[in-house]
């Protein structure tokens, strides 16, 4: 095959190139590495700019937040101080990133931990959520988008349209909504919200903050079934969301790659369907794939703020809202930064995945 | 595997989490589960928090020296003082504290407990640290004021001379709750007597102790086996955050929680047809209020303050909005306190508001910014007003957001908001809305609503509030607070009161003996469970 006998060519030069680096290849790795690093490091920055410039423009008086407003001056004034607000703007920012770069977030001023330990606790709510999400998504999505491709114009391919036109333009917290109504209140299927049963509440703490893998690694198989039962009706909504695009894509993807001469020359050959579509067709568009389930999947980490909050989940999105609304500005920064940081983490994982599933990559 | 292998597993998944088996959702017969927004709760130190959620937390956490019953405000009894005696100049107060009072780490509870406990909340001076500051406490003279004698006496000296309950009320707030000293000093960090140690921990002596705190998700607190009045019926309780109003409807309804918090009024209205279900609504001392500032010309003649009071749709408000939120009230003593009064002249009138802005010079009506909380039902309210003074003429620029920076400020026209105190004395109230004793920007008197409305409170009223908190005949007192709620009414305030605040909770039939508490001071080992 075509297609097949380059990517052999490409594998086999980079193989070759990897065995024998010479000096200039590695200066170039070096520089590419110092300038990757300063792309991220300048990202970082910028965003904890912004953040610290739009949150000292918000009209939230994070003192009143701490004290009530019905405090006196005196104890207004000593909070203000305690808090260093009494400091210029940039004399607070320069503090912070002191204080960053040692690896301390500061205290939140709402929860009273440091930050640090407060997204070590939130995130892993998240993670698991958007993690379920992403695989329900990615799991229904892609093959959905797929079989809508190949069978473009059929009711299958109305079915997927369908299907993924209600899942973008429905809002999920509507969804969220409907489903407690009918499955919690009416049918009584699925819990209310949190994460785990009251009664197995404090059962399992540590050491990664997910419950279900906590419960998994200790034995407790009832915490490991109500937590996995409290996050499927939210995981099953937002993979139902990730699900609309990710088949939409994929099937935009796979259209694309079936109107290329080599799948006509394949046909031509006498190939059957299922290797065209799943041999040549689909491992062409992996990359894309991968892309936009990366796309996804840091959408979610991100926070899932309204489905946090209808199902009374204690992850990133709620933890992040609560902040911005009270003006904790210390969480707010932190959990600005931590979302930086998952975000090129990801997209640099993505690109490392790249370089095995696509062998042109590897050269550059 | 093929890809139709890892579609049917996806989907083998995803079903799989739905068939999981799904516990019985009533609550544990033994266990209260709260749900509440736990958004703004700011840590767990008596002597730091300022709130209501994390204040029902302290006060069953803790004890204090005296007790305030829920249904027996005005008499205060006995707590870790097990009796008390006040000189006859009314300046001391000699308690004997109970004896055989552990804290939960097993530490016996003395005299010295509670010096040290009193001291360090002047000491810290933080927003609750008023409670005591108020009566002429501070930071120079407390040591020699609050003093313990023995291991069982501790002796208060005020330096001036207040009514007696001004002074036990405010040890019975869950601000002066006793603290486990000599544990703390272990704790202590920089000098900080604990403080940051007290944020998401618990040094107390209380009917439960703290088991865990996460922040924006759960509490848990165990019932404290060694409770000097016996272990409490429920062994646990749990609060749940739910910011959620409508989740808490549908979780109290499936009987997963017993008691919700801070709902809306659909949800509300909705629970109260039912019969699973109470709607408890407690008192507040505290007001909805409409603030005009004095700086501005047109807002400080009388008649054009006296206008606002006819704007206000009292009767229309009282059945939608405000039913679960508040009781119609325009004096200024709260319902139940001594000189409280039933009496409401006002009615909404258009036509009489235009008549007052005509006689005061606005015929034409004018045009001012008002600046209102965007929360239920202060929003509502302020949109109500601001309908109705548009017809009698008076455009206002309705503006929701957190304009509570610019109150403190003075730099408002027109504000709108709820006011809550927590001694349950007319004092407490009038204080803040009666009370203005430098009228001028630079005395920064932040505390007071008056002050912030820049009005300069007429002298005869200032001087009855002051010469009724230091009144010592409870006859005289009470005559005094109806003679200022009579010129409070007659004085066209700049801070217009509407509605006395309720706080609504919906509580489960089955959970017995969990009453709200103007104070904030609910008691959990109070309640039990008839399943």
């Amino acid at each position: 095959m075509a297609d097949q006998e380059g990517w052999n060519v490409v594998s086999i030069t980079q193989t070759t190139e990897s065995r024998l680096p010479d000096k200039s290849a590695l200066l170039t790795g070096a520089g590419k590495l110092t300038a990757s690093l300063g792309v991220i490091a300048t990202t970082l920055f910028g965003l904890l700019v912004i953040t610290f410039v739009i949150g000292r423009m918000v009209p939230a008086d994070p003192v009143i937040a701490v004290i009530g407003d019905q405090a006196d001056q005196v104890t207004y004034d000593r909070v203000y101080k305690e808090m260093g607000l009494d400091q210029p703007l940039y004399v607070q920012f320069g503090t912070y990133l002191g204080d960053v770069a040692r690896l301390d977030f500061g205290q939140s001023h709402i929860t009273k931990n440091p930050v640090a330990s407060d997204l070590a606790r939130v995130f892993p709510a998240t993670l698991e959520l958007a993690t379920l999400a992403t695989l329900i998504g990615a799991g229904f999505g892609v093959p959905l988008g797929v079989v809508a491709a190949v069978r473009k114009g059929t009711w299958v391919d109305h079915v997927a349209r369908v299907v993924g036109l209600l899942g973008y333009s429905t809002p999920i917290f509507w969804l969220g909504t409907i489903v407690i109504l009918v499955f919690y209140a009416t049918l009584g299927w699925i819990p209310g919200g949190g994460r785990v049963d009251i009664y197995n509440e404090g059962l399992v703490n540590g050491p990664t903050n997910s419950l279900i893998v906590d419960a998994l690694l200790a034995g407790e198989w009832e915490v490991f079934w109500s937590a996995l039962h409290h996050v499927a009706a939210p995981a099953i909504i937002l993979g139902y969301a990730a699900m609309a695009y990710l088949s939409r894509m994929s099937r935009s993807f796979m259209l694309e790659q079936l109107r290329q001469e080599y799948i006509l020359t394949a046909r031509a050959k006498g190939l059957g369907q299922r290797p065209i579509v799943w041999r040549h067709a689909f491992r062409n568009i992996r990359v894309q794939l991968l892309t936009v389930v990366a796309l996804a999947y840091c959408g979610l980490l991100d926070g899932t703020v309204l489905i946090e909050t209808v199902f009374s989940w204690p992850g990133l999105g709620q933890y992040l809202t609560s902040a911005l609304f009270f003006a904790d500005m210390n969480a707010v920064l932190g959990s600005v930064l931590f979302i930086g940081l998952i975000s090129i983490a990801i997209n640099l994982l993505s690109d490392i995945v790249y370089r095995f599933i696509d062998p042109r990559t590897r050269s550059s | 595997m093929t890809n139709a292998h890892i579609f049917a597993l996806a989907s083998a998944t995803a079903l799989s989490l739905f068939a999981a088996p799904f516990a019985s959702a009533a609550t544990p017969a033994d266990q209260l589960v709260l749900a509440s927004n736990m958004s703004s709760m700011r840590g767990l130190d008596p002597h730091e928090l300022n709130q209501l959620e994390s204040a029902e937390v302290v006060a069953n956490l803790y004890e204090r020296l005296v007790v305030l019953a829920a249904d027996k405000m005005s008499e205060p009894e006995p707590g870790l003082a097990e009796s008390w005696i006040v000189s006859p100049d009314g300046k001391t107060f000699t308690f004997k504290i109970r004896s055989g009072v552990t804290f939960h780490s097993g530490n016996d509870l003395t005299a010295r407990d509670v010096e040290w406990s009193l001291r360090r909340l002047v000491k810290l001076g933080l927003a609750p640290s008023t409670d005591l500051r108020q009566w002429g406490f501070s930071a120079e003279n407390v040591d020699t004021l609050i003093r313990a004698t023995d291991d069982a006496t501790l002796v208060i000296e005020t330096p001036e001379v207040w009514n007696a309950n001004l002074i036990l009320f405010s040890l019975a707030s869950f601000s002066t709750s006793i603290l486990d000293s000599a544990f703390l000093a272990d704790k202590a960090k920089d000098g900080d007597m604990g403080r940051a140690y007290l944020q998401t921990a618990d040094a107390g002596s209380g009917p439960y102790a703290l088991r865990s705190w996460r922040s924006n998700e759960l509490l848990i607190a165990d019932a404290f086996k060694n409770y000097w009045q016996g272990a409490p019926a429920m062994r646990r309780v749990l609060i749940r955050h739910m910011p959620e109003s409508s989740a808490q409807r549908l979780q109290i309804e499936a009987g997963d929680i017993d008691v919700a918090t801070r709902l809306s009024s659909t949800d509300l209205n909705a629970l109260d047809t039912g019969d699973k279900v109470t709607i408890q609504k407690t008192p507040g001392f505290g007001f909805y209020y409409l603030a005009l500032n004095q700086k501005d010309e047109i807002l400080s003649k009388p008649k054009v303050r006296e206008a606002f009071r006819y704007l206000i749709d009292y009767d229309g408000l009282a059945g939608t909005v405000m039913k679960f939120y508040g009781v119609k009230q325009q004096t200024i003593i709260p319902a139940g306190l001594p000189g409280a009064s039933g009496e409401n002249p006002y009615t909404l009138n258009i036509d009489k508001a235009k008549a007052l802005l005509a006689e005061a010079g606005y015929p034409d009506g004018f045009s001012k910014v008002y600046y209102a909380t965007p929360v239920t039902p202060e929003y509502e309210v302020a949109q109500s007003l601001a309908a109705n003074a548009a017809k009698a003429g008076i455009k206002l620029d309705l503006q929701g957001g957190d304009h509570i920076g610019k109150f403190r400020a003075r730099d408002f026209q027109l504000f709108s908001a709820r006011s809550g105190e927590r001694l349950p004395d007319p004092h407490a109230v009038l204080n803040s809305y009666a009370t203005n004793a430098d009228n001028a920007d630079a005395a920064k008197l932040t505390g007071l609503l008056a002050w912030r409305s820049a009005w300069d409170v007429p002298e005869e009223i200032q001087t009855m509030v002051t010469a009724a908190a230091h009144e010592t005949d409870p006859s005289k007192r009470s005559d005094l607070y109806t003679k200022i709620n009579a010129a409070y009414l007659e004085a066209s305030p700049a801070l217009i009161t509407s509605f006395q605040r309720t706080d609504a909770k919906a509580v489960r039939n089955v959970v017995k003996g969990y009453i709200g508490h103007a104070t904030w001071l609910t008691r959990w080992d109070t309640v039990t469970k008839a399943e």
